[in-house]
């Protein structure tokens, strides 16, 4: 047969002719494959209010239906397409983040940051297609899997008092999500790299060269993100494929010394910063297996209004200028609730090539000032309270008043609400008191069921689970600020379950805060090149508005880390005080030891002894004896005690009396 | 307390009892001293009260110890070390039979056997470890009917005289011949037999199946043909056809938890230039299904693939203007291979203790096109790929685009051609044969002669399978012995370790599958075996891997002696101390009553 009678293969003896014919006959393959497995590389940014800017890369890779048991990969990341087969993965997102999305001056009513912005250390949450009791075995697995491929110490969230599962006020509502934080994780290069391993080109070409280490770390915000959603499930028999995307968001300060040198009377002027400023280096060409591979500017709606851009003038803009002439112009779709309308640039990077290689840069001319969209309600949570034993968390929502418009919208009749859900998780070390919950409406407190349309609570047990609650509150359209309070206790720990650096104090994670009503999405015209871009398509999705809270430091009463063994010590030192006095006294026979002492004393009296013999005897106004007997010494050791006790006692009384 | 004082009151009111009583009788009897004797009897009452103290401390010693004591599950420890010395004294017999069939010889086949049986002893004195006990039965068919010898072989009665012929021979279709000869040894049989034909064009041949045939001239002598058969029982039948010291037999590229997996890996060096995909679902099911099926009984192997991109190699290539083309030589090989830059990833499919084989395709980019491998002797390779023992293989493939004078024009994205591909993967193979230590030629050339070898569609003829699967149940079982006893060794040498009864159960488990795999290798039921050798393998390194003998839990006697000596230290000298003054006191007052009763009797 063909293995071994012709093993010397020689490759280049294939002619052309052959070769063409198996083209051919590919052909139809190829287009299929084409057609299953696709990349994407896109790279947004936007210019913020204060002086900073917004860079998101998204890449997206869409995995074939696994026909052939999903052994094979030709694009699509292998070791992810096992872990989506291996736990049965239906939806999951893993998020690592450091420093605090600052919902106030970077916004929180749009696509990017509702979905983007994460809470500070690790977030993971996922939905397995495994009957209800494989779930927790799944995700104990997918953890340690997680940790393993990330270099993360995700397997943390393994032990059941980690994570916890929402009922419905987590967005991708079932019952079936695992969701669990740790909130003290440091992010940096290590996780990076694994990261940047799933992407068919890595760093090594595309937009992705951009992602210098250094300059993205020293960013005010950096949050690296994976979402992979499986469409199909085996057990409904269709399968389509799995859709992985990969986000890294941050927030970056452009350098600002070209615009000082230019403008050194104006400091309000907003920095001028081109792609090789802010990270160093440039795009030499795409990465050759991203089907669209593009870098927009995004220009939001309180800037495109400041500038009196609208979508007439937005060619000849007169505050900015652009480095390079944008290939395609997007307006945002009008809508009902505002009057500007974002504008976003488009640059192909397939353009360019080595020998000229992509660089954006934005000129400011003239300073502008505006402010981004923002939720509702500007979210904070602090904790109340003093000592080590009891405290009290406070989430505070402020309105931000930017959104009056839409509240005013939304009202219909005079009954106007704003629905607000809460999904707050607390380790079992913090005891929360639910019945302590109170509600502060406009600084005045509210009855709890007026406010609170439904509750939904799992209090924690220790060790075994955390406290989850799930809010949903219903507050008037023209609230000022609104509170939530709850008290708790703080538990004690054993001495094996603090944290390596105990004093530091425990992290509670964020609370999600989450608008139901409102939907952040924009929707560009020009739909024909949407469909090719998943980035926008994104964008259109109607997400709910989300904001996370600040994650608080709980400090917990720490002992003494040497006291077991402190406290061993004593104890047993007492003990063998104790068991070595009883032992004495069992053993002493007191007359042997007089009659021992009468013999001592009679063999050699003293001078001394005899004395003070003679001396105790006229204190005591008897007759000299000159021997003694037991008991006489023992009443006179006894009254030289007393006496002892009852100088000490009278100068004890002296000194009381003398200084009072 | 209340007993120590009526024992203090009732020995002092003794004592006073023996002090009134001395000055009474100074003169009834002069010499009595009160510093050497008394008259009463020393009290026991003390003492008896100190002992007791004394031995309720040394009885609850045992339940302090047992209370301390860590748990550890009794490992068989003595079956452990009876089963490695078993191993390594006597060695694993397997039971072959051999058959030799003759065919136009006359001659006596007792001799026959007898020259063949001192051949075979001559070849296989020097195997070390897996041994085998075979038996021979020569059979000279001489058409109307057989010499068998000898007359009462069990095995070789199988055979029907006269249905091998010479003329069956004539025809140079090795494969048809092969299939006839399976026809007639009953292919199935766990027989090894050797037909040697008289007339006819010299030739020698091991078929798919367990047999070989040899046709030797017509004059030929029959001592030669005996020395040849002995030669292919022993170097092929037995040791798979493999030269010493190529691979050593010990490697076996099979996870502990008997799997294998395959992962093939196209690497693109540099996609700028061009990207080619393949068409592995193809492949996987014409050329390495039925491979993977055939291997079941010794691992179980699982197939994956993947494409990565941007994968430069890290070793450097030189043009070679005579050949037009980058070379490399064998000596940048361990440099080849560019663990950097090529992410080929252990697989979160497979299990944690499989082996993990990689296959690469090295695609060059456009700076470096063609690329060829240089071997020491200065020629060219014709596979253009290498092996690494225990890795896996590499191959590089030069794409079409790159040769000279071609009109192919890379497009964005290629599949490489299925006639390429189906070269490659029996190069792949062929290496993965080599990995198990068999040869990828099909010609064993000997001192003798060379035999053919007939190729199996399915990568591995039997007679390979066979040799790997004694070779698999003996590399297991020396494993499982090897593993189990270094963790009896950690065991002993750590007394504060615990041992959780899973361990117990697994390494017991191992034992029984070992000692199973041991018996049935002696009566030659090869697959369960080989199946049950690699269970006591696994169970083996899951004991020794098990999580628990790493726990945190595990504290020294150091510790146990920190925590509990400020109490006992104190305590127990204080009761000792006391006993003994108890008992010093006891002897002398005895002595003292003793003299006085002695002093007594004199006097009276």
């Amino acid at each position: 047969m063909v293995l071994l009678q012709r093993p010397h293969i020689l490759l280049l003896l294939i002619g052309t002719h052959q070769f063409l014919q198996c083209w051919i006959a590919f052909g139809s393959v190829n287009e299929e494959g084409q057609k299953q497995a696709e990349f994407s590389e896109e790279l947004l940014l936007k210019p913020l209010p204060d002086h900073k800017l917004l860079a998101h890369f998204h890449f997206q890779s869409s995995g074939p239906p696994s026909t052939s048991n999903g052994c094979h990969h030709h694009l699509f990341p292998k070791a992810i397409s096992q872990l989506v087969q291996k736990f049965r993965i239906k939806e999951m997102e893993l998020s690592f983040t450091k420093g605090r999305w600052n919902y106030e001056s970077w916004g929180g009513f749009d696509p990017l940051s509702s979905s983007n912005a994460k809470p500070p250390g690790v977030e993971l949450w996922a939905v397995f297609d495994v009957p209800q009791h494989h779930i927790d075995a799944s995700w104990k697995n997918l953890t340690h899997t997680l940790s393993g491929l990330f270099c993360a110490s995700i397997n943390f969230l393994e032990s059941t008092a980690t994570y916890s599962t929402p009922e419905w006020s987590f967005p991708p509502a079932s019952g079936n999500v695992r969701y669990g934080t740790l909130p003290c994780e440091a992010v940096c290069t290590e996780n990076l790299t694994p990261w940047l391993k799933l992407l068919p080109c890595r760093d090594k070409a595309g937009i992705a060269l951009l992602l210098d280490r250094p300059s993205l770390y020293r960013g005010f915000y950096h949050s690296q993100q994976l979402h992979l959603t499986s469409t199909g499930s085996s057990s409904e028999g269709i399968d389509s494929g799995i859709i992985l995307e990969q986000t890294l968001t941050v927030v970056l300060q452009p350098n600002s010394e070209m615009a000082i040198e230019v403008h050194a009377s104006e400091k309000h002027i907003q920095p001028s910063w081109s792609l090789s400023s802010i990270f160093g280096k440039q795009v030499s060409g795409r990465c050759v297996l991203a089907k669209p591979s593009s870098v927009y500017l995004l220009l939001d709606r309180g800037l495109s209004a400041a500038n009196g851009l609208t979508s007439e003038n937005f060619w000849s803009n007169p505050s900015f200028e652009l480095s390079a002439n944008p290939d395609r112009i997007f307006l945002e779709e009008s809508s009902s609730h505002s009057k500007s309308l974002s504008i976003l640039y488009m640059f192909q990077v397939e353009k360019y090539c080595e020998s000229e290689p992509f660089d954006i840069g934005l000129m400011w001319k003239v300073p502008v000032a505006w402010l981004c969209q923002q939720t509702p309600l500007h979210a904070s949570r602090f904790l109340m309270g003093s000592g080590n034993e009891r405290a009290a968390i406070a989430i505070s929502l402020k309105s931000t008043q930017f959104t009056e418009g839409f509240m005013s919208a939304n009202s219909k009749d005079g009954s106007c609400e704003l629905r607000v859900d809460v999904f707050q998780v607390v380790p079992w070390y913090v005891k929360v008191y639910f019945h302590s919950l109170r509600v502060f409406v406009d600084q005045q407190p509210r009855a709890v069921s007026d406010i609170i349309e439904k509750i939904h609570v799992s209090p924690s047990k220790d060790k075994m689970s955390p406290g989850v609650m799930e809010v949903v509150l219903k507050l008037p359209c023209r609230v000022n600020t609104a509170a939530l309070t709850i008290e708790f206790d703080k538990g004690f720990l054993r001495i094996d379950e603090y944290l390596p650096d105990a004093n530091q104090g425990f992290d509670i994670p964020s609370a999600i805060i989450s608008f139901p009503n409102f939907h952040a999405s924009m929707v560009f015209l020009e739909d024909d090149s949407l469909n090719k871009s998943p980035l926008l398509s994104k964008f259109q999705e109607k997400c709910p508005v989300m904001s996370y809270t600040e994650v608080l430091l709980v400090p917990l009463t720490t002992p003494d880390f040497s006291m077991p063994y402190n406290v061993i010590t004593i104890t047993c030192t007492v003990f063998a005080l104790y068991f070595g006095s009883v032992l004495n006294v069992l053993q002493r026979s007191v007359a042997e030891e007089e009659r021992f002492l009468k013999a001592k004393a009679a063999k050699k009296t003293g001078r001394l002894p005899l004395l003070l013999s003679k001396l105790s005897a006229k204190l005591r106004g008897r007759r000299l004896e000159p021997l003694h007997s037991p008991p006489s010494s023992s009443s006179f050791i006894n009254s030289k005690l007393v006496l002892k006790v009852i100088l000490v006692a009278g100068l004890a009384v002296g000194w009381q009396y003398f200084f009072s | 307390m209340a007993e120590i004082s009526e024992a203090q009151d009732s020995d002092s009111s003794k004592l006073l009892d023996s002090d009134s009583k001395a000055p009474q009788r100074p003169d009834s009897e002069p010499e009595f001293d009160p510093k050497l004797m008394r008259k009463s009897k020393p009290g026991l009452k003390r003492l008896f009260l100190t002992f007791s103290v004394l031995f309720s401390f040394l009885l609850g010693f045992p339940f302090l110890w047992k209370s301390v004591e860590i748990y550890r599950f009794p490992l068989p420890f003595r079956e452990i070390d009876s089963l490695s010395t078993q191993l390594r004294s006597d060695t694993l017999l397997f039971p072959l039979h051999f058959h030799a069939l003759f065919v136009g010889f006359d001659s006596d086949p007792d001799r026959l056997r007898r020259s063949i049986l001192s051949e075979i002893t001559k070849l296989t004195s020097q195997n070390p470890k897996c041994s085998d006990n075979y038996t021979l039965s020569v059979t000279v068919d001489l058409g109307s009917r057989c010499l068998r010898g000898p007359t009462s072989s069990p095995h070789s009665s199988s055979y029907q005289c006269g249905s091998v012929t010479a003329a069956a021979f004539v025809q140079n279709d090795d494969v048809a011949v092969d299939e006839r000869l399976a026809s007639v040894f009953g292919g199935k049989t766990k027989e090894y037999s050797v037909a040697v034909v008289k007339g006819g064009s010299e030739r020698a041949v091991v078929g798919k199946y367990r047999h070989a045939w040899m046709v030797v001239g017509d004059g030929s002598d029959v001592g030669m043909a005996a020395v040849k058969v002995a030669e292919v029982l022993v170097k092929v039948f037995i040791n798979g056809g493999r030269e010493e010291g190529l691979i050593r037999n010990e490697f076996m590229p099979v996870g502990a938890d008997g799997k294998i997996v395959l992962s093939f890996n196209l690497l693109n060096a540099d996609p700028h230039d061009w990207v080619y995909d393949w068409d592995f679902e193809k492949i996987d099911d014409t050329l390495l299904t039925p491979m993977i099926e055939a291997l079941g009984p010794v691992a179980n192997i699982s197939v994956e693939s993947q494409v990565l991109y941007h994968t430069p190699k890290a070793s450097f290539s030189y043009w070679n203007q005579k050949l037009e083309s980058y070379v490399f030589s064998t000596k940048d090989l361990p440099f080849f291979v560019n663990s950097n830059e090529w992410h080929l990833d252990t697989s979160i499919a497979a299990g944690g203790r499989s082996k993990i084989l990689q296959f690469a395709v090295y695609v060059p980019s456009a700076k470096e096109c063609p690329l060829l491998l240089q071997l020491p002797n200065g020629e060219i390779s014709k596979t253009n790929g290498f092996i690494s023992p225990m890795w896996g293989g590499v191959i590089v493939w030069n794409p079409q685009g790159c040769l000279k004078d071609s009109e192919f024009k890379p497009s964005a994205k290629n599949i490489i051609p299925i006639q390429d591909l189906e070269n490659m993967f029996e190069v792949f193979i062929g290496q993965f044969r080599q990995l198990f230590g068999f040869k990828s030629l099909n010609v064993y050339t000997n001192a003798s002669g060379d035999w053919n070898l007939l190729p199996s569609e399915r990568g591995l003829t039997e007679w390979e399978l066979d040799v790997l699967s004694w070779q698999h149940t003996c590399f297991n079982l020396h494993s499982c012995a090897t593993t189990l006893g270094s963790l009896s060794r950690l065991v002993q040498s750590l007394p504060r370790m615990i041992i959780k009864d899973e361990i117990g159960k697994q390494v017991k488990l191992s034992l029984e599958a070992a000692k199973l795999a041991l018996s049935n290798a002696s009566s030659g039921v090869y697959e369960s075996s080989a199946a049950s050798s690699s269970q006591a393998r696994s169970l083996a390194e899951d004991a020794f891997f098990d999580p628990s003998i790493m726990s945190v839990s595990y504290y020294s006697f150091e510790h146990c002696f920190a925590v509990y000596s400020p109490f006992f230290l104190p305590v127990s000298m204080h009761v000792v101390l006391a006993a003994l003054r108890e008992l010093k006191r006891y002897k002398q007052e005895k002595a003292k009553y003793l003299a006085w009763k002695a002093k007594a009797n004199t006097a009276t």
